[in-house]
């Protein structure tokens, strides 16, 4: 198992400068620049621009400039921010918690809900679980992640007047947790309904193609209930494809949802990350995208590791 | 299961808690919930690369300026109580106001004012936009101190600051032009920095300034605490702090209506269409008379050499129709860009003449060429009516829809033929032409800016008003003929107003001042 894991963090190693390499060309071959940005007006002159693009190394050519990135990244700097000066790890510090918050609420009562919905539309075609499961399926899939923001708003804010449109807190700062959950279930909610239709057509799906094995035949056979032929066989079958996509939104926690961040005005990752594109603060946008490929690559390997938990048949060769 | 999904809530919110739990408030504060839909930059308003609208509505907060500048270009003591021209008209001369503070309680003095100036023009401190400043004598066109000439900004006693200019100024063309990018600072705190390390303070990320509002904390880019100011010499509010959250345009309305936010900016600027909903949720409308958007089609004049072809699209676009798509009849088309209302004025008028436009097309050796026309994505149907109007002088025109840094950036690289942009207007002669016509920005790819420069620099030398309107009139008839850029039309939007703020200046918030002193919270 070391062994293995020795390796697959090896292999992770090219993957992730990879994917530095390819999103530090994107974003520097993308036009325009935060130079760019420095509008008429604003008393810039092309003297401001010269001293700015030699203070932010955006005079030097490509390549120097990606070695001295990388350079910083293995002294464990992750840069500084473009448009305010600030370490882009501490910018990123101070937006970590309210993403694993907001996408981690919504994503736990994904779960939460897609399972017991998917177990029980596997177990009970063409029931009224497996109406719901397939109609929540349909809009989750359906209707874009802005869309649904944009009508949670309309119906619970400004029709119904039950909770706030944006932000976290609503002097600021935290005054309680009941005023913080106030201003997560709308957000969380949006989160919750565009993952759970992936997990729960996954857990159905996943189910349905273990309930069709012998195993639990022999378990219907042998007199089992319902419930513990479900749970205790069918599900824990069915576990490897679901833990997959369940895990694999651990990125999406931690990297936050761009739109629904952005829509409520959540100070998250998300909304980092989209403001560091628009304000083409490539500091900020390639910390966010260090923190991201991390955690994808770590999210991989957790998988593999679960696999061997989950199902007893993955073993971790040294070949 | 439940068990985990339970433990799994927990950890989540928990950890969630730790990281953006702070105290627990104590005192019932009163607070005014203020949106923007985009972030700022610095807090240093000397080192915020965009030099945008928004981060100069942030600083218009936390420090001081000389005046209050209206949306009808009139203006209002602030930092200054008043302020006259020397004789000369070379200088002009400020009597501060002597209750004005810092928030740290040092009071503010004509020295801070002069040390600022000294300070930013410095060439050892890495200021940004210090080309304001070089209109200011005994510096160099970057805005930098020249070595051995003397700088025009003396603290003549301790409330009186004396500005002098390379060329006769008087106080509102200055302040008109200049207020909103000069601000005080407490150079008190920065004796003992080097110029060269004044934008690594840690100053700036908790500053102090001497506007309407102090510092509380920030979550860079996504929220501002401040405080009330009540020493602050203009008054102050009833209120105890404001919220500043950063959130998406299409948010911001819904968030007014549902009761989240009190008021946002700029001025509470809502479309045509929104109003309608504004209104029907109870929310007052009222609309800006001072035009706040100029439109014009920019083009590129190293790829449309031939100035009857650039004329040729002038003529061929339904100015009426473009403005009435973009605006909804809150604008009016223009042949010009010298704005409406104000002090000045221009004869020309535009008017559509499709046979006209092919002659000249003819004229000017059209071949059929394609041309790139780029506009960010909301005025796509805009560029789409363009494209349509042009087709019909068989002028073949492709859009391409970017974001408004990479517009600008492939007008300046030269990219695109043509780009929609559009500006906030100023109540001066010059306002847009003396940025765009210039070696520094010459975002027109103009081959020879002589004739351009020459009028705007004997506007500027001109002392009394019937001159300036006269030369003023020869510059327009030049850009008439040349047709570097394309004046499309001047727009005023409709304000919504606050639910729970009374007293709120809208309009004037387009020009990045906002009266923040005199809101008063609405009776219940």
């Amino acid at each position: 198992m070391g062994c293995y894991i020795r390796r697959r963090l090896l292999t992770a190693i090219p993957v992730f400068f990879g994917i530095t390499i390819l999103v530090f060309c994107m974003l520097n071959l993308a036009q325009g620049s935060i130079l760019d940005l420095m509008g008429e007006g604003s008393g810039a002159t092309d003297a401001d621009r010269a001293a700015l693009a030699a203070s932010l190394g955006l005079d030097q050519s490509l390549p120097q400039r990606y070695l001295a990135w990388l350079g910083d990244l293995l002294q464990g700097d992750l840069g500084t921010s473009y448009a305010n000066g600030r370490p882009v790890a501490y910018l990123i510090a101070q937006r970590v918690g309210p993403s694993l918050l907001l996408t981690g609420t919504g994503v736990v009562l994904a779960v939460a809900i897609a399972l017991p919905l998917g177990v029980m539309a596997a177990w009970k075609p063409r029931s009224g679980w497996d109406r719901t499961a397939s109609a929540l399926s349909l809009v989750s899939f359906g209707v874009p992640g802005f869309f649904l923001c944009l009508a949670g708003i309309f119906l619970f804010s400004v029709t119904l007047g039950w909770l706030p449109a944006n932000g976290m807190y609503s002097a600021g700062r935290f005054t309680g947790l009941g005023d913080l959950i106030r201003h997560l279930i709308l957000p969380a909610g949006v989160v919750c309904l565009s993952s759970v239709g992936e997990l729960v057509k996954q857990t159905r799906t996943a189910c349905l193609e273990v309930m069709g094995e012998d195993y639990i035949r022999t378990a219907w056979a042998k007199g089992l209930t319902d419930r513990a032929v479900m749970v205790r066989h069918a599900f824990r079958g069915a576990l490897i494809p679901v833990l997959t996509t369940i895990l694999s939104h651990i990125p999406h926690i931690i990297g936050g949802s761009v739109v629904v961040e952005q829509v409520f005005g959540w100070p998250g990752m998300g909304s980092l990350l989209f403001s560091g594109i628009s304000s083409r603060d490539y500091a900020v946008v390639m910390g966010v995208t260090v923190i991201i490929a991390l955690t994808v690559l770590l999210t991989n390997l957790l998988l593999d590791l679960i696999y061997g938990i989950a199902d007893p048949r993955v073993r971790y060769g040294k070949g | 299961m439940r068990r985990l999904i339970a433990l799994l809530m927990a950890a989540v919110l928990a950890l969630g808690l730790t990281a953006c739990g702070g105290e627990e408030e104590t005192a019932e504060q009163v607070t005014v919930r203020y949106g923007l839909s985009n972030a700022w930059d610095s807090l240093m308003p000397y080192n915020s690369p965009s030099g945008s609208n928004y981060t100069r509505i942030i600083c218009d907060k936390i420090y001081d300026r000389l005046a209050y500048v209206h949306a009808d270009g009139t203006l209002d003591p602030r930092g200054a109580k008043s302020w006259e021209s020397t004789e000369d008209g070379l200088a002009v001369v400020f009597h501060l106001d002597e209750k004005a503070a810092f928030h740290d309680g040092t009071p503010v003095t004509a020295q801070h004012w002069a040390d600022t100036i000294a300070l930013i023009t410095n060439p050892d401190c890495p200021a940004l936009g210090r080309g304001t400043f070089s209109v200011l004598a005994g510096t160099d066109s970057n805005g930098c101190a020249v070595e051995g000439e003397q700088l025009g900004a003396e603290a003549v006693d301790e409330h009186t600051l004396k500005l002098t200019f390379k060329s006769p100024t008087t106080p509102e063309d200055f302040l008109l032009d200049k207020n909103r990018e000069l601000y005080v600072l407490p150079t008190h705190l920065l004796t003992d920095t080097a110029p060269a390390q004044i934008m690594d303070l840690d100053l700036w990320d908790a500053p102090v300034g001497s506007g309407p509002c102090k510092f509380v904390e920030e979550l860079p880019g996504s929220q501002l605490v401040l405080e009330v100011n009540q020493n602050y010499q203009l008054g102050s509010p009833d209120f105890d702090q404001l919220v500043i959250t950063v959130m998406d345009k299409s948010n911001l309305l819904s968030s007014l209506i549902a009761g989240d936010l009190d008021y946002y900016a700029f001025g509470g600027n809502v479309s045509v269409e929104d109003a309608e909903t504004a209104r029907a949720a109870g929310l007052e409308v009222v609309e800006g008379e001072v035009p706040n958007t100029f439109y014009e089609l920019m083009l590129n004049c190293e790829t449309i050499p031939s100035a009857q072809v650039r004329r040729a699209i002038d003529l061929a676009l339904d100015k009426e129709a473009l403005c009435l798509q973009s605006t909804r009849g809150l604008g009016e088309p223009t042949a010009t860009d010298v704005t409406p209302g104000t002090e000045y004025t221009c004869a020309l008028t535009w008017s559509r003449d499709v046979e006209g436009a092919r002659r000249l097309l003819e004229q000017g050796g059209y071949d059929g060429q394609t041309y790139t026309l780029a506009c960010t994505s909301n005025r796509s149907g805009l560029a789409a009516l363009m494209q349509q109007e042009l087709a019909e002088v068989d002028m073949n025109v492709t859009i391409e829809t970017v974001d408004s840094a990479a517009l600008f950036s492939g007008m300046a690289d030269g990219k695109y033929d043509m780009a929609i942009a559009s500006h906030t207007p100023g109540a001066l002669p010059l306002w847009f032409t003396e940025s765009r016509l210039s070696e520094s920005n010459n975002i027109f790819h103009i081959t020879d800016l002589e004739p351009y420069t020459y009028y705007i620099d004997q506007i500027k030398a001109a002392s009394g008003w019937e001159t300036r309107q006269v030369l003023l009139d020869k510059l327009q008839e030049l850009l008439a003929d040349e047709r570097p850029f394309i004046p499309l039309w001047f727009g005023r939007t409709l304000h919504v107003q606050s639910p729970t703020v009374d007293h709120i200046d809208y309009p004037s918030s387009s020009f990045s001042n906002e009266n923040i002193w005199a809101w008063r919270m609405k009776a219940a």
